[in-house]
């Protein structure tokens, strides 16, 4: 099976605990992932790992079969994009933020590209001159994931999209994700709700003590997936 | 040109001031008696100790001893600006970096200066080269105090948008600009204050120790101008250096932030 991102055996030690102990995850391409688990179970430190955000101990990340390790970690982040639970704005307007990712690689966002990611996230153009750091907590999130977007990144990694917001906010999100999925965009989103982990329509994983497991049809762990 | 003495019991009443500062700390429970008198203390014995070593090093004058108090010079300043820093390494791993950064500074501020402007004979003659690096080792010091404790403060709480932009792409040296840009200014604006008010606000200490000793006013400015222009020269360099290191400990080969935490001996709760 073809893989866009794949994760093999990581671990990741902190303090003498093993938050990731030998999760492998293979993401193919246009695939929609979601990883269920609790609080403390790895989970996020997996979708750090998977973005190449945290230093594994031991393991393997493969972008299109390519070692991670042998890409320069400002393109592999470029066509894998990550959000964190509650994304940092940055100062200025959220035409600015938009604008990011392509200024730190010396490119500029033209305006009609800034006005098509923030309609495609479901926000109006209006919300373009306001200043970021006054948004609510749902449009935060919209921003940023039209943030990322504007790198146009192969690979979405989400943590807890929805943690921060209040439930209705949190589906909208959700649907926004599928339907960015059935554009073919790859997407791995790390969650504890178990109605967002099914409302994503995709394959579904479980994480328990750093391990990761598939689901079987009753919707509980019972295999370690292969590496 | 003869100058007022100040006698054993002049000096001992200028402790006087001493204890209007304990006084106020006293009214106001601050909690600072202790370490006013220990200050008090500490600041006369180790000017005292410095007054003899500078009277033997000017009676024996020979470029080992010189050094060797430069040295010493330089290893205390960086032991004192690795202490107290909140949020970030142990003093451990932050000592032989402000050691270099300090050094650094202080070579580039000294060198030009004592080859060119005032050039010495021999060139380690102590009552130019000690006092004059004295003050550079001082300025570096408190500018790389400041930069190791803004940094790794400021990064510690703006985490989050480091890590947002590491994630849109940004190399470390972009996504800790603001950090960065931050504790320079910060870093260099006593110096630059230092620069708009002198004149105006302070006689400068050594232009005032050369006019009390005899020097002619005119040749005394000159000093100061040419210590203010190394001034600057030490805390940009001492502050460009420390941020160097700051930003390589604060980042892994591959770009990922080490969230000062981890520098942290207590156990935080990971996910």
């Amino acid at each position: 099976m073809t893989s866009v991102l794949e994760g093999r055996e990581l671990v990741v030690l902190r303090e003498g605990r093993r938050i990731l102990d030998g999760a492998s995850i293979l993401i193919a391409p246009g695939e929609a992932v979601a990883i269920e688990g609790p609080s403390g179970s790895g989970k996020s430190t997996l979708a750090r790992a998977l973005a190449t955000l945290v230093e594994v101990d031991a393991g393997t990340v493969l972008f299109d079969g390519q070692d991670a390790r042998e890409i320069a970690p400002t393109e592999f982040r470029t066509r894998v994009a990550f959000l964190a639970q509650q994304p940092a704005m940055f100062a200025g307007t959220v035409r600015a933020n938009l604008g990011a990712g392509p200024a730190l690689h010396g490119k500029s966002l033209g305006d009609s590209q800034a006005r098509e990611l923030i309609v495609a996230v479901g926000l109006d153009e209006s919300i373009l001159p306001r200043e970021a750091r006054t948004l609510s907590g749902g449009e935060k999130q919209r921003v940023a994931l039209a943030r990322a977007l504007a790198n146009a990144p192969e690979v979405l990694i989400l943590d807890e999209p929805t943690a921060a917001l209040d439930p209705d906010a949190g589906e909208r999100i959700v649907a926004l994700l599928r339907a960015l999925s059935a554009r073919g965009l790859s997407l791995v989103m790390v969650t504890h709700v178990e109605a967002h982990a099914r409302a994503l329509g995709g394959t579904r994983y479980r994480c328990e003590r750093g391990r990761l497991f598939a689901p079987a049809a009753g919707g509980l762990a019972t295999a370690v997936l292969p590496s | 040109m003869s100058y007022v003495h100040i006698t054993l019991p002049r000096l001992l009443l200028s402790l006087g001031l001493i204890a209007v500062a304990i006084a106020l700390s006293r009214r106001s429970r601050l909690g600072l008696e202790g370490d006013l008198v220990w200050g008090a203390l500490r600041g006369a014995a180790q000017l005292i100790a410095i007054g003899y070593v500078l009277l033997l090093l000017f009676n024996h004058e020979h470029p080992a001893w010189v050094l060797l108090l430069l040295a010493v010079m330089l290893i205390a300043a960086a032991a004192t600006s690795a202490r107290r820093v909140e949020h970030g390494p142990p003093r451990r791993v932050l000592f032989p970096r402000a050691l270099a950064a300090i050094g650094a500074g202080a070579l580039v501020a000294l060198v030009p200066v004592f080859a060119a402007v005032v050039p010495l004979h021999p060139w380690y003659e102590a009552r130019y080269l000690v006092p004059i690096s004295g003050m550079m080792l001082s300025n570096a010091m408190n500018v790389v105090a400041l930069v190791f404790e803004r940094i790794f403060a400021s990064t510690s709480s703006e985490a989050d948008q480091v890590e947002a932009l590491l994630a849109l792409g940004a190399t470390p040296r972009q996504a800790l600009e603001p950090q960065v840009r931050a504790t320079l200014r910060a870093a260099l604006l006593p110096t630059i204050n230092g620069l708009l008010t002198v004149g105006l606000v302070a006689l400068p200490g050594m232009m005032t120790g050369q006019i009390v000793s005899g020097t002619a006013p005119e040749q005394a400015v000159r000093y100061q101008i040419v210590i203010l222009y190394q001034l600057v020269a030490v805390a940009a360099v001492a502050g460009l250096v420390a941020v160097a290191f700051a930003r390589r400990l604060l980042f892994t080969a591959r770009a990922q932030l080490v969230l000062p935490q981890a520098f942290a001996p207590p156990a935080a709760g990971h996910r």
